[in-house]
């Protein structure tokens, strides 16, 4: 595909997945071509259902591959313009260009769309500040067959970022014994957080603090 | 390191390895905590005269009682007049378990140490009283007794 590539770098624009990509792509590239004035479709001649954008003609004399008349196979804005003859310009200027491309979307990248789709969701909803290790939180949380919420303080001990199920780790001494709680912070049960204090300390797990005197993990 | 093997309230905790000075604090840090299961030593939290027991069966769980379960266990260390003694095998249901108990809301909750009440096999507390914060997983379980006779409910 060094013709390909060649004509890539050319038209300037650079549309890895395209090529690479599976037989199949949607000629998409044929919308960014419309940036470029005189342009023809024409299917390279090992691959058919490969769309190539090519310069006008008359720029690229000396390309060797030749011209084969194209047949788009998907729908394309340009499509009927590509069933005609794929040499010269065709009339690109009676349609009105074309929408630019959207960037495809790789399939390892959904996950960290969906969760910044979650995110945003949940934020609309309240606020969620920045917590670090060693605030000193008071939390809010709506119980089931409640009506007032539920208070939580203590001291974030861990942070632990998985996207929209990002859960801090609370510690406080009540009645005497420890406990340390998980939440998730863009749990829409949690229904407020804020820092209190700030506690400053070297680590970003305060594990530790298990083996302290209770009184480093008290907090009124 | 001062506390070599021994937890915030002196007491010999139970599904911890024996550590023996450690160089850095991580190795006690890192422990996982699993299941209380045969041989798990236990605080007992009420006034029934019980102080620690050693569990011999977990009653419910393949691999061992977590948090609202049921165990039977074996007095081992007692107060002189309560009503048990030394060598009673008891029931009791576990109020605090160092493994992390999951619930439905994506929290998680877990206690530093591991302790039970007495009950007896109808599922009665023997106490009267009830020391320390209790889960609200206990009201799933039915021990609304229990609930009713804590100090502060998690």
């Amino acid at each position: 595909m060094a013709s390909a590539a060649a004509t890539a770098a050319v038209s300037g624009v650079v549309l890895p997945h395209a090529f690479l990509s599976h037989r199949s792509s949607p000629p998409q590239l044929v919308a960014v071509a419309s940036s470029f004035r005189r342009l023809s479709l024409c299917a390279t001649p090992r691959r058919t259902t490969h769309l190539v954008a090519r310069a006008d003609a008359s720029a690229e004399a000396g390309e060797p591959e030749p011209e084969a008349e194209a047949e788009p196979v998907s729908s394309s804005a340009d499509a009927e313009e590509g069933e005609v003859e794929g040499a010269v310009a065709v009339a690109e200027a009676e349609e009105p260009p074309p929408p630019p491309s959207k960037p495809k979307v790789k399939f390892g990248e959904i996950i960290g769309i969906l969760n910044k789709q979650f995110i945003e969701e949940a934020e609309k909803v309240k606020t969620v500040p920045d917590l670090r290790p060693g605030d000193i939180i008071e939390l809010r949380m709506q119980r089931p067959n409640k009506r007032r919420l539920s208070l939580f303080k203590g001291i974030i001990i861990a942070k632990h970022k998985a996207g929209v199920h990002t859960t801090i780790r609370v510690r406080r001494i009540i009645a005497g014994v420890g406990v340390e709680i998980t939440f998730p912070v863009y749990s829409p049960r949690i229904k407020e957080i804020t820092v209190i204090r700030h506690k400053k300390v070297r680590r970003a797990k305060l594990y530790y603090l298990k083996h302290k005197l209770p009184r480093f993990s008290t907090f009124k | 390191m001062g506390s070599h093997g021994n937890n915030l309230f002196g007491a010999v905790s139970s599904s911890v390895e024996a550590v023996t000075r450690p160089s850095h604090c991580d190795a006690i840090s890192q422990q996982i905590r699993t299941f209380i299961q045969m041989r798990t030593n236990l605080k007992v939290v009420d006034n029934s005269g019980a102080k620690r027991v050693m569990c011999i069966q977990a009653k419910s769980g393949k691999y061992g009682a977590k948090l609202g379960d049921t165990i039977v266990g074996s007095v081992k260390e007692a107060q002189p007049r309560g009503k048990v003694k030394k060598g009673d095998v008891v029931y009791g249901v576990v109020v605090r378990a160092a493994m992390k108990k999951g619930r439905s809301d994506g929290s998680e909750v877990q206690f530093d140490d591991n302790a039970i009440v007495l009950v007896n096999n109808k599922g009665e507390l023997i106490g009267t009283r009830v020391f320390g914060p209790v889960p609200h997983e206990l009201r799933k379980k039915k021990h609304l007794k229990i609930l009713a006779l804590a100090e502060h409910i998690v």
